[in-house]
């Protein structure tokens, strides 16, 4: 009887010289299939690449076309700020990361100059309009997304800069670190609706909290946080509080 | 709500902050108030420059009809400053210099300092010499009333005399007696000091 493989010493060597052809075979098949990857990552990137350099006019300057650029790279996984180069991979074709660091400098400037007046908290569009205004651009150029997108990117400076929602769908930016609690935020959305005006009486009324709560929480936005100013000749409510970043300002 | 600037009838021109309804009342937070405080003196200063005022009393603040109720109310929105309030700021000014009381040995009544004294000096001398009245002897009333009128008309007595002393401790200035009183002759004097 005749074995393929042979018996004895012959056949071991031979299953062995198999075995590393095969493994020959598999590292050359895995190589192809790497070279065809990085062929197609280059392609991608130049038809991408391509894309941003013959759009971009469009992607800096028109906010929606710019959102459903950004809202098209995370679903395909792209991060056009991330990278190995300062502000991504693609921003000395596209100047986007500078859009975006340039964007979170006005944040900044904005809010720290507003900050005395405002408690370190400021309303969302009342930000996109004081940067609008800082960068003489008039109103829509400069989105609520984009500003929200910029924030992250001064998140590793550690600056506390953060989006919070309160009541009513409205967005606020806070600029110190401080832990916003529940009651503030239900202080913050009355205010929103109000102008800028609560009292415990409003507080009272609207939201059914005992005097004693509304006056602590609003003693303690005043005393603690800095976050309202005081007014002792209001006409209604003899006292009442203004939240400064709920207050539109024109100047 | 929005808050804006607003034009008095004067021609002056109100920021928004005068238009928020918080702004009138002393607030309990230091830091607060130190911002409050610091956008008054300015507003308080620059509207006293704008209607060449000099003084600036705690009574201002309480009936209507005083000079100063374009700033000091604001019946768009129905506020006063209360004096109280005021004699706070105008302790701070004071603290400050950018006011100094006056008279002296109270804290009701302030002279305000829209220019310092070293500035009111640099006035005063380079008036004297636009006007080609060095090395003349001048009264005090022909300082404060010009023939001409000039940016020293009206200048409050204690004023005029601080900036006369300054100038005199560079030489630019010299107290002299004359029959009816004092009078004073401006020096070239040494401008590299």
């Amino acid at each position: 009887m005749h074995r393929l493989g042979g018996v004895g010493l012959a056949a071991f060597e031979r299953q062995k010289q198999h075995e590393r052809s095969f493994a020959e075979l598999s590292t050359e098949i895995s190589q192809g299939q790497v070279d065809v990857l990085h062929a197609q990552l280059a392609q991608f990137r130049s038809a991408l690449a391509h894309y941003a350099s013959t759009h971009r006019d469009s992607i800096r300057n028109d906010p929606q076309f710019r959102h459903a650029f950004q809202r098209m790279c995370t679903s395909i996984g792209v991060d056009p700020l991330a990278g190995p180069r300062k502000g991504g991979w693609w921003a000395e074709m596209l100047n986007l990361g500078d859009w975006q660091y340039e964007l979170g400098v006005q944040i900044v400037d904005v809010c720290v100059s507003t900050r005395e007046r405002n408690g370190g908290l400021i309303e969302m569009s009342e930000l996109v309009r004081l940067v609008s205004k800082l960068r003489g651009v008039g109103g829509g150029v400069i989105t609520e997304d984009d500003v929200v997108r910029s924030i992250k990117t001064l998140k590793p400076l550690g600056a506390g800069y953060e989006v919070i929602d309160v009541d009513g769908g409205k967005k606020m930016v806070r600029s110190i670190p401080k832990e916003l609690d529940a009651d503030q935020a239900v202080v913050l959305a009355i205010a929103q609706e109000e102008g800028g005006r609560v009292s415990e009486d409003l507080l009272v009324r609207r939201r059914g909290w005992t005097r004693e709560r509304a006056r602590a929480e609003l003693e303690n936005m005043l005393l603690r946080d800095g976050m309202c100013w005081l007014d002792e000749q209001d006409e209604e409510w003899g006292v009442a509080y203004w939240v400064p970043s709920a207050m539109r300002w024109d100047e | 709500m929005s808050l804006s600037p607003h034009t008095t009838p004067s021609g002056f021109l109100l920021p928004s902050i005068h238009a928020a309804p918080p702004f009138f009342t002393l607030q309990p937070k230091a830091e607060t108030q130190a911002l409050v405080t610091e956008q008054w003196t300015r507003l308080i200063l620059s509207y006293a420059r704008h209607r060449r005022l000099f003084y600036l009393r705690v009574e201002d603040a309480e009936p209507p009809g005083s000079d100063w109720d374009e700033v000091l109310r604001n019946d768009r929105i129905n506020r006063r400053l209360p004096p109280s309030h005021l004699s706070y700021i105008l302790d701070d000014m004071v603290s400050k210099n950018k006011a100094m009381y006056e008279p002296v040995k109270q804290t009701r009544s302030v002279l305000l300092f829209w220019r310092l004294p070293e500035e009111w000096a640099e006035v005063l001398h380079d008036w004297a010499s636009s006007t080609a009245q060095l090395n003349t002897i001048l009264t005090f009333f022909e300082i404060v009333e010009p023939p001409v009128p000039s940016q020293l008309s009206g200048i409050p007595d204690t004023l005029l005399r601080r900036a006369i002393s300054i100038l005199t401790k560079t030489n630019r200035a010299q107290v002299i007696a004359v029959s009816d009183g004092e009078g004073v002759r401006f020096l070239a004097g040494n401008v590299s000091k």
